[in-house]
């Protein structure tokens, strides 16, 4: 008898195996690995690249890309922590940030749409543009007198002895999940991702479709700024840089296609963890950093070759 | 008795669901023009892209000059001695004359060029063609017949045996045809065969020796020139007319639905028309005479220049398919695989695309109703699939076009355009379509088919709108129609003008 599987299922299945064996060989190798502070550890620093790659992975199912990311996180964190040393109200300082970064995606989306400038290059700009902006604003000074003891709540906080960062990452899954399949807005993203033009002859509206998911991403990354700076109980303008690498890698280990038009929220997040964890394990194996760059490169190369193996047996 | 130069065997090719050719036998004779005729989606194409190597057979077997003619690319077949001239030519516009003349082939020393001897063989053949042609001119400075000029020296310096010409004159002046048939006679004197492709009958009746007629994959006849007159080879290329399938129907010509007043876009110039309720209108005309541009101008994909386009009345303006479809119409796209469908999605998420409004609330889609729009669609439409989720790639052609039918109805459109409803699908999808069609229009949809498939518009249309170069030449009622004159119009023919 012949199993009916979904190619999309059994590729999430198997990355869900690989993330189960990461796990298993790292408990064998370092004990500390499977430890409650240890996986508390991992969790939150894994928590921005869910939180930022819950928006991006609809972006890139619709054959989009934002390299800005790291750079915007890096600015709207720097921000948040100004903002509260000029006496404006913490809370009101996260939201002025967020929409620093809401202003962003749209102006990347607007490039990409209005303009017709191809997404690589016109968030290639807004990269370099945001990063400079933060160093001049901040004149490439860390910002952590004068911060209030409230303004590392948000990053290490807890909540009912939950840490408030994963609460935030759980609502963020659930939201881009519930996008994802259940309304109009994740099934454009997957037309258009599969076929624009036929997207655009079905009567969407591509081009709104698109700027919105940019808006999405600038709004999310503005928001992680802020939870980044928090967690660091610092405002400074070179966080994150090549944070928008490791949201993309997590992305595309979770199954999400560079062309577009498949992917998901839950492969997402499980490509997030197998980062983290593989990072996570050599540090405990006492691996220098620069170790590990070369690990995740080859982690990603594999990956996707994995996937496209796979991918070719079901097509046959 | 003359010998072959290519003589094909049970030649087949099979795409998914369609059978393209069903098993040709052809024999070219040696140092003939050999021509070949057939609507679109005959099998024309098909056949010359399996003599060029840009699609492989299904079965059948191709003797070049008696020998098993087999080429793994479209290079290895120059080399064998057969050369095409496409319709999209193959120069380098930012290259002179000279340089395109030896692109590829370029006299050089240790990759540093050289100067090219001016005796050459290709330098000679550009003289005794079209001597008037400057060597030192840029390639973008030539008209498209003095480019096409180009690619003849070049296929036959290389010692081609055998010329494929496709669709030559078809946008080429008067002056510059007769130039065309002047080197294709002196093609003959060097031993060269031609295979010539074409719609335009006139052609055929100057310049070619043999005609073979190719209709719904297979050769309904090959016959020398000389033994066949136009009247006859029209009938042979249409096949039985079906108009007899054409049952009138009533259609209320007070209720105007759609009215376009002098419609200009870069391709069409001043077209009027007016559509009515219940009404199935057909728009006939070859390859490239506007159908396709009227529907992208109604649809909002092409910039409307001048003109007016009425509603029930009111005048619209589209700049998407968006607006089109809110303002009630919709159009099933000519191209199924890249225009119609999303291949990676399955038959569900294909159909339910264009009105995701009526199935949700809020922005969250209600996902039973969804299913049972998709499972309706499937029941009405008779559409073979496993299951709904199944992958639109999985299907056959036929099933597929149901497919995207389905998605424009699910869309409720009161006009619907169709851009070559029923191209490259069996014969059992074709009339299944038609028969959609038919009791759309009873339940008072508007309908508007653009076709090159003669059958199909006269089967189905109430009134018929002929294109030719962008422009309507003639409007005429299903029961007057006069297959043989329509042909003479669409494809600028007159009776009498063809003998030389």
């Amino acid at each position: 008898m012949k199993i009916k599987l979904s190619s999309g299922f059994l590729q999430k299945m198997v990355i869900f195996g690989v993330l189960l064996l990461i796990i298993i060989v790292l408990s064998f190798l370092s004990k500390s690995f499977l430890t409650v502070t240890n996986l508390n550890n991992v969790t939150r620093q894994v928590a921005f690249v869910v939180i930022t790659g819950c928006a991006v992975t609809p972006l890139m199912i619709s054959g989009n890309f934002d390299l800005s990311i790291g750079s915007v996180l890096g600015l709207t964190g720097m921000l948040s922590a100004l903002f509260v040393t000029q006496s404006i109200p913490l809370w009101f300082s996260i939201i002025l940030s967020t929409l620093v970064g809401s202003a962003i995606g749209l102006l990347n989306g607007l490039m990409v749409i209005k303009l017709r400038i191809p997404s690589i290059i016109a968030t290639l700009g807004t990269m370099y543009a945001a990063r400079g902006l933060a160093l001049v604003i901040s004149g490439g000074n860390s910002i952590h007198m004068g911060l209030g003891k409230n303004f590392t709540l948000l990053g290490r906080g807890y909540l009912g002895g939950i840490p408030i960062i994963f609460i935030i990452m759980f609502l963020t899954i659930f939201l881009f999940y519930f996008i994802e399949s259940k309304t109009i807005l994740g099934r454009y993203t997957f037309a258009i991702g599969g076929n624009k033009r036929t997207a655009l002859l079905s009567g969407i509206n591509v081009g709104s479709i698109i700027i919105l998911l940019y808006f999405l991403v600038g709004t999310l990354t503005g928001f992680s700024g802020t939870l980044m700076a928090s967690r660091l109980g610092v405002g400074q303008a070179m966080v994150g840089s090549g944070f928008e690498f490791d949201v993309i890698v997590a992305v595309v280990l979770g199954g999400t296609s560079i062309e577009g038009g498949e992917g998901s929220i839950f492969g997402m997040l499980i490509g997030a963890f197998i980062v983290g964890f593989i990072a996570n394990g050599l540090n405990l194996m006492g691996i220098h950093s620069f170790y590990q760059s070369i690990v995740k490169g080859v982690v990603l190369v594999g990956a996707v070759l994995l996937d496209q193996k796979l991918k070719g047996r079901i097509a046959d | 008795m003359e010998k072959n130069i290519l003589e094909v065997r049970g030649l087949a090719k099979n795409y998914p669901g369609v059978a393209a050719l069903k098993g040709i036998d052809l024999d070219i004779r040696h140092n003939t023009v050999h021509c070949i005729v057939g609507e679109n989606g005959a099998g024309k194409s098909t056949f010359i892209k399996i003599l060029t190597c840009a699609e492989t057979r299904s079965s059948g077997e191709i003797l070049f000059n008696g020998k098993e003619f087999k080429p793994r690319s479209i290079r290895e077949a120059m080399d064998l001695g057969i050369s095409t001239l496409f319709q999209e030519l193959n120069v380098v516009n930012q290259l002179t004359v000279e340089e395109n003349l030896i692109l590829g082939r370029e006299p050089n020393r240790y990759g540093v060029i050289q100067r090219s001897d001016p005796s050459g063989k290709v330098f000679q053949l550009m003289k005794e063609f079209a001597s008037d042609i400057s060597l030192k001119k840029k390639v973008a400075q030539l008209s498209f017949a003095e480019k096409q000029v180009i690619e003849i020296v070049k296929a036959i310096a290389v010692d081609a045996s055998l010329l494929i010409m496709d669709e030559p004159t078809a946008a080429v002046s008067e002056n510059e045809t007769k130039r065309l048939f002047a080197i294709i006679r002196s093609l003959k004197k060097k031993n060269i065969t031609v295979i010539y492709i074409s719609h335009i009958l006139d052609d055929i009746f100057t310049i070619g020796d043999v005609v073979t007629v190719f209709r719904d994959g297979e050769i309904v006849g090959t016959k020398n020139v000389t033994d066949i007159d136009r009247d006859e080879l029209i009938r042979m290329m249409i096949g039985k007319v079906t108009v007899d399938k054409y049952v009138p129907r009533p259609v209320d010509y007070q209720k105007k639905v759609l009215e376009v007043n002098n419609l200009t876009t870069h391709k069409l110039k001043n077209v009027n028309f007016n559509l009515y309720k219940g009404e199935i209108l057909g728009f006939y005309g070859l390859r490239g005479a506007g159908k396709t541009e009227i529907a992208l101008a109604l649809f909002g994909l092409d910039r409307v220049l001048s003109g007016d386009i009425r509603i029930e009345g009111k005048s619209v303006l589209f700049d998407l398919p968006r607006d089109s479809m809110l303002s009630g119409i919709s159009m099933v796209p000519e191209e199924r695989l890249t225009e119609g469908l999303i291949m990676k999605l399955p038959v569900r998420l294909n159909i339910s695309i264009t009105n995701l409004k009526v199935l949700s609330h809020l922005g969250v889609v209600r996902s039973q109703e969804d299913r049972e729009v998709a499972k309706k669609y499937v029941d009405v439409m008779n559409i073979k699939v496993k299951h709904i989720e199944q992958k639109v790639a999985t299907l056959s052609g036929g099933n597929q076009q149901k497919v995207v039918v389905s998605k424009y109805l699910h869309a409720g459109s009161n006009i619907l355009m169709m851009d070559e409803p029923t191209r490259g699908v069996d014969i059992g999808a074709k009339e299944e379509i038609h028969r959609i069609i038919r009791s759309l229009a009873e339940k008072g949809k508007s309908i508007i088919v653009f076709s090159s498939e003669y059958p199909e518009i006269f089967n189905l249309c109430d009134r018929i709108y002929l294109l030719r170069d962008g422009q309507i030449v003639k409007e005429i009622k299903n029961q007057e129609a006069d297959p043989e004159e329509i042909l003479y119009i669409i494809t600028r023919g007159k009776r009498t003008n063809y003998e030389n």
